[in-house]
Formats: C-alpha cells, structure tokens, sequence
C-alpha cells in the first residue's frame, strides 16, 4: 500500500492540470452545456493526445496498461474541472467489456479506435423499472436469424449514447441462459435514439431497438459470461464516477472557502461567523471521507465479486452522502448567488447530483451494502 | 498510489492474533468481555500490562530504546485493532500514550529513569489533569497554582474530569506557574504523587452509574522540583505535542469497529415489531451506513497514519478523525441500544460486580450496552468539544 504518486500518476495529473484549469470555469460550462454534444471534441481529441484515452488500453493495442489507481486519479481531476466528456462510458465502461469480448482481434482494433479518440462507445443496459445493479437480466430480446441475431427492446437512460458511434447493449438471448452484450452501430436501421441533456448538462437518450438485424460477430460476450462482464465494467465505472466525485467536491470546497472570506454581512466576512465556519468544516469533513472511501472502493477493486461489491456500495454511500452534504451547504453559504447558473457552486451541485444517482443512487447501494452485511 | 494492502501484514496480524490468543488470560477476556462498566477494572488493565511487558509489547509504539518495538504505523495498527478483537484489556492511556510520549521527548535523564519504566511495567496508573472547573474548552484559562518555592513547587487549585483519579498513584497536571505572560506562555506540566498530603479526591457520580471522572482538589501540596517536565512556561506546547503525537488515537477506530462487530450480534439476536432487528429495513439501512462510515474512518486513519500528502496541514485531516470517531463512537453504541428496544432501559449496576447470568431473555450481550451508549456523550465533549474541533478545523483548512 503506497499512497504516494508513481511516475505515471504525476505526469497524468500534470498534464491534467496544464489542459483542464485552462479549459473550465462557469463560462466553460455554460458554452459546453448549450453546445450540440455538451462537450468539446476539440478538447476529446486533446484527452487523446495526451494518453488518457489509452489509459486502460492494453499496451498491445498501444494502451498504457494504467491501474484502476491511475484511471482514478484523473478522474478526480476530470471532476475537479466538471469535465462533461463521456470518459467513463467509453474508457472505463467499453474498455472493459471490450476486453473481455471473445473476438480478441476486433476488440484490439476498437480499443485502438477508443484510444486514438476516433471512437466513442455507450452502455445501453437500463430498463424502466428495472433494478438499477441488477446486470443479470434485460427485457430486450435477441433472437438468433440467418447466422446473426436481431434484436428487440427499449434502453432508458443511456448516459453518453448521443455522442457514441456504437453501443454496447445487453439483451437476453432466446432460448440461453444470461445475459448478452452487443456491439450495436448507433446509426444501424432499427435503433431510434431519443436524446436528452441531464441536469449537469451532459447528454443521454432512451433508446428503442426494432427488429435490429446484426451479424454473429455483434455479440461481444455470450450470455454465460455477459452478466459478470457487465457488473464489473459498472463496477469499474463506479469508481471511476466516485473519484469524479472527489475532485467536484474538492473542487466546491475551495471555491467556497474563498466565497465566504469575500462575501461581506454585517461589515464583516461572513467566514468570520461560527455558523458559517461549522458548515464548511462539516463540508471539509465529507470530502475529506469521501475521498478515504475512494481508497477503501479502490483497494478492493480486484477482491473477489462479493467483496468487491460490498466495498463499492459502502464507499457508494459515504461518496454519494458527501457529495449533496457539500454542494447542498455550498449553495447554503453563497445564498441566492448559488441559485444562479453565473455561480460555480450550483455546476458542482447538478453534477454531484448525477454522480450520486447514476448506477445505482445512495438508497440501492444501501440496500445493497445491509443485504451483504447480514448475508 | 496503490492502494492493495501488503500481504506480508497478513502475516504478521495471523502472529499477533496467536500470539494474544497464547497470552490472554481466558478469566481475564471473559471479565473484559461480559463487563458492564465502561472503563477496565484496574487490577485487569495492570496485570495485562505486565503480561505484555513480560513479551516487550506493553509499549510497542515508543522508541526501541525505551521499550517500543521497532513496528511500522500498520503494524501498530494490527496490534491495536487485535487487541480489541480479542477483548484485551485497554492500555492505561494516560500513562502509555499520553504521558509517555512527552516524557520520552522532553523529561530529564532522572524523570525518564524513575517513570518510564513504571509505565512501561504496569506498576502505577496516571490520572491526566488539565481541565478545571472554570477551564473546558478554554483551557488555557486554568488557575491551578504552582509556586516554586526553594527546592519544591507548592501546587493549590482545582482539577476537573480526572478520569480514574481515585485509583490513580500518579497525576500529570497542567499548572500556572506565571502569571504575569500570556495565558499560554505561563504553564508547566509537572507530575504529582496523588497521594502527596493536600490532595482530596472526590469521585463524581455519573449519569450510568460509574463513578470514574473525579474532581481533584490540591491544597498546598508540595511538589519536588525536579518533577517538572522539561521548561517551566513550555507546558501549553507539551500538552498540543502530547494530543499531536496520538492524532489518530481519538479515533477510537478499533473500539468502534469492535462495537459494531456486537451491534451486529444483538442485531441477530433481537426483534423489532416482531421480526429479527437485522430483517427491519430501517434498522438494516441505518446500520450499512454507520458501518459504511465506519469504513471510511478507517481509511481516514490509515491516510495520517501513512502520512498521505495533504494539500491542508495534516492536523485538518487528524480533526476529522477526531470529529468523526466521537460521532461513530456515539452511532455505533446506539444502535446496540436501539437494537435490543425497551429491553435497552434496563439498569444494570456498573460496578465491579459479575453481570447476572444470562437467559434467553437477557444474553451476554444485554449488559454494559445502555452503561456505555449513556456515557458515551462525553466522546463529543472530552479532548476539545466537537464545536471547538471544528472551529479549528475552519481555520486550518479554509483559514477562516
């Protein structure tokens, strides 16, 4: 155990720190989040350059081989600077699935695709009503016809498809047991994409599938091993969104330390009163466990699945408290200038929002996290 | 950063486990285990004392050349957390972790000589006093005189809060001796004999039946000299070198996350509305929190204890410890008194008694439970209240 930074890790987030604090900032944010894709590919294909898109590629494919460590790391620095890009869903969530696709040779292209910023790959496995951890099971349908299969079936809320050119989606496969994970064109005849902004202003869509026809090499994981692909990918990306959360708070603390020693009341600066000064310390104190939490999710990533997903809802629970306590108080100290969109605090607060909820909210893991504990 | 831990720490917690396990008097374990009391009875905690020091492990965290160990802070954190798990009996803080430290750092040749060694063997138990009855928070402001007259200190004034004091051979005290400097400037810290002529002790009742916090009155007592720690005026940074040095200690961690392991036994053991407290939804959800933060105290703990970069001082990241182990310590022993319902009111007698023998209705567990969850409210209050706590911490971490 070493909580010193590696070489690696050093220049990742140097590098992060040279492109990101000259690229955020409110009117950033505002600029992005009215944009087409709610992000900039221009700066998409600077993550390319600088290797963080081959983060987790595997150095035959001209990745870097990165940790779940470093993957975490830049992502505190991704949600330090409330970066909007759909990092997790292609680099940490497709990669994953990718490198267990059992077409080793495709999947080596793709990730060089993904690596090289030219590719952008979604998660389209959520269903209405369904259990938001529940990898196992899917209403969409695929039917094996004329040595492919065709699928049939309705996504919600599938974060990042609109910018994606393919789609990892989960179907049940007729007459198999589990779980399969297909590689689906998003421009394929049969997919109808209804997108959507977000609250923090990134994009997802519900998506319908109609009779998509595809051929046998679509399916990237059969039904025997989809479901425990899938979890560990979402698994993986949790992590990746809790370090996102880290840095957001990280990022909201300080901004509102600086905020409550400018702002004057009274004649004075507000961060001269105890009752400001118990908030932020409050605030300080849930990032600051959040952040140990990270490390607890972290140093479990490669534990066996029970473990792993226990470790994971609990550091879900402190993370996804942390984060409303400290940007719900943010908006509280900077009173009616937090309500304005002109103010950082209230970017953190919508992105914390989503952080929380996406991939199953505070009350899942929780469930999740007791059910483990009295097992 | 890599966050696995290092399997070789494996080895050594399977040694310490074996090696507490061949020590520990069963009588012993079971007398810590069942007890009703909150603090260890005395006879216990200095016979354990013994058995440790018997193995060179009664003072592992000191220096090697006054006892310690040699071990790394995870090692040292093994140790701990097995003790607890073990139902060990609590070293006796005041001397092992508190006083020792300072004395090790700043006494004299002949105080190290005289006291070090009674700590280490288990031959005495300290009582702290620093706070006064004017003094909490604002403790800076105490009264308590210390005269230096020829050859002795002649010491007069008022302790409050000296835990264990009636049993106490020996005291560490914050004294004035300058009045004329700022508050801070004009202490000492010297070592009194409690049984020195002039001191009255008084055990005050408590709100669980115990009676280990006292009130320590001196009235002209005489004090050699050279039982001052290191300068007269210095006994202010003595006393923030001593709360320093053991910041991860108010963290409680090993206690908490014992307590928890028994919460989760009553929550086996007992009904809510008619099911298994552990099958309650609420109840269920409440717990995986508690222990979720649990959790994440434990990685704040090993974070100081690794001396993680921090981009505050590190005494912001030990605040926390202190802030948040005082809460849990609090959480966790009211969930055992939630668990186990109405059958939670049920008085039972602190004192060094054998706890009644259990029944279906009463198991082992049931006694103790309320006693400490009662006077567990201190945790928030002792060693900076937890407002002080986070006025500092607003100021080392924001500058506020």
């Amino acid at each position: 155990m070493d909580f010193a930074k590696s070489d690696i890790q050093t220049m990742l987030l140097d590098s992060a720190e040279r492109l990101l604090s000259e690229t955020s900032g409110v009117e950033y944010w505002r600029e992005q989040r009215h944009g087409a894709l709610g992000f900039d590919e221009g700066r998409w294909a600077q993550f390319a350059e600088l290797g963080w898109l081959a983060l987790p590629v595997p150095e035959a494919a001209g990745g870097l081989d990165g940790t779940i460590e470093d993957i975490a790391l830049l992502n505190i620095a991704l949600g330090k600077a409330l970066a909007t890009e759909p990092y997790v869903s292609t680099v940490v969530l497709a990669d994953h699935v990718l490198k267990q696709a059992s077409d080793e040779a495709m999947a080596l292209e793709l990730l060089g695709e993904i690596a090289a910023g030219s590719l952008r790959v979604a998660l389209a496995h959520q269903e209405n009503g369904a259990h938001p951890l529940d990898t196992a099971t899917a209403g969409t349908v695929a039917r094996a016809a004329d040595g492919g299969y065709v699928l049939n079936g309705a996504k919600l809320l599938a974060v990042d498809a609109p910018s994606a050119a393919r789609l990892i989606v989960s179907a049940r496969i007729e007459g198999e047991e589990g779980l399969g994970l297909f590689l689906v064109p998003a421009d394929q005849a049969g997919v109808a994409l209804d997108a959507y902004p977000l609250v923090d202003g990134t994009r997802a869509a519900d998506i319908v599938l109609t009779d998509v026809t595809l051929p046998a090499a679509a399916l990237l994981v059969g039904g025997n091993r989809g479901a425990e692909v899938l979890q560990e990918a979402i698994d993986r990306a949790s992590i990746a969104l809790m370090a996102q959360a880290v840095g957001a708070m990280e990022a909201c603390n300080k901004v509102c330390g600086a905020y409550v020693q400018e702002r004057k009341q009274f004649g004075t600066a507000i961060g001269s009163f105890q009752a400001i000064q118990h908030i932020m310390a409050d605030m300080f104190v849930a990032a600051h466990q959040a952040r140990s939490m990270l490390y607890h999710a972290l140093s479990n990533a490669d534990r066996p699945e029970a473990e792993r997903a226990a470790a994971l809802s609990a550091a879900r629970i402190v993370v996804g408290e942390a984060g409303q306590l400290v940007s719900r108080n943010g908006i509280q100290v900077h009173g009616g200038y937090g309500l304005t969109d002109e103010y950082a605090v209230g970017h953190y607060f919508r992105r914390l929002m989503c952080l929380e909820k996406l991939y199953g909210d505070v009350i899942t893991h929780t469930e999740r996290f007791g059910d483990s504990i009295f097992a | 950063m890599e966050l696995r831990l290092d399997p070789d720490l494996e080895t050594f917690r399977t040694e310490i486990r074996a090696f507490i396990n061949e020590v520990l008097p069963a009588e012993m374990k079971e007398r810590q285990r069942r007890k009703v009391a909150n603090n260890a009875a005395v006879p216990d905690l200095l016979e354990w004392m013994r058995i440790l020091n018997a193995h060179g492990r009664s003072v592992p965290h000191w220096p090697e050349e006054v006892g310690g160990c040699g071990w790394s802070p995870m090692q040292l954190f093994i140790f701990n957390e097995e003790l607890y798990n073990a139902d060990a009996p609590e070293f006796d803080w005041g001397g092992t972790h508190m006083l020792g430290p300072v004395l090790y750092t700043f006494g004299s040749d002949y105080l190290k000589d005289k006291f070090l060694p009674m700590i280490r063997e288990g031959a005495t138990m300290w009582a702290q006093g620093f706070s006064e009855p004017g003094s909490g928070s604002d403790l800076a402001s105490l009264r308590t005189a210390a005269e230096l007259v020829g050859d002795k200190y002649i010491v007069s004034g008022q302790k409050i809060w000296t835990s264990g004091a009636a049993h106490a051979d020996w005291g560490f005290f914050l004294v004035r001796t300058d009045k004329t400097v700022k508050p801070q400037r004009g202490i000492s810290f010297l070592i009194i004999k409690m049984d020195s002529p002039g001191i009255t002790v008084r055990q005050i009742p408590q709100i669980n039946g115990e009676a280990h916090l006292c009130e320590v009155f001196l009235d002209n007592v005489e004090v050699p000299a050279d039982q001052l720690i290191g300068e007269a005026g210095m006994g202010w940074t003595y006393a923030k070198f001593l709360l320093e040095h053991e910041r991860t200690t108010s963290s409680f961690i090993y206690w908490s996350k014992r307590e928890l392991a028994r919460a989760k036994t009553i929550a086996l053991g007992e009904t809510i509305g008619g099911r298994r407290a552990a099958d309650d939804p609420a109840f269920r959800a409440r717990f995986a929190r508690i222990e979720a933060d649990l959790l994440a105290l434990e990685w704040s703990v090993l974070r100081v204890l690794a001396h993680e970069e921090f981009d505050v001082p590190e005494a912001a990241a030990a605040s926390v410890l202190k802030i948040r182990g005082s809460e849990l310590q609090q959480e966790v022993t009211m969930l055992q008194v939630d668990a186990m319902g109405a059958k939670s009111l049920r008085f039972f007698e602190a004192a060094p008694v054998p706890p009644p023998a259990p029944t279906d209705a009463w198991p082992d567990y049931a006694p103790g439970r309320t006693t400490v969850a009662l006077i567990n409210r201190a945790a928030t209050i002792y060693g900076g209240s937890k407002q002080i706590q986070k006025n500092i911490l607003a100021k080392l971490a924001f500058g506020l």
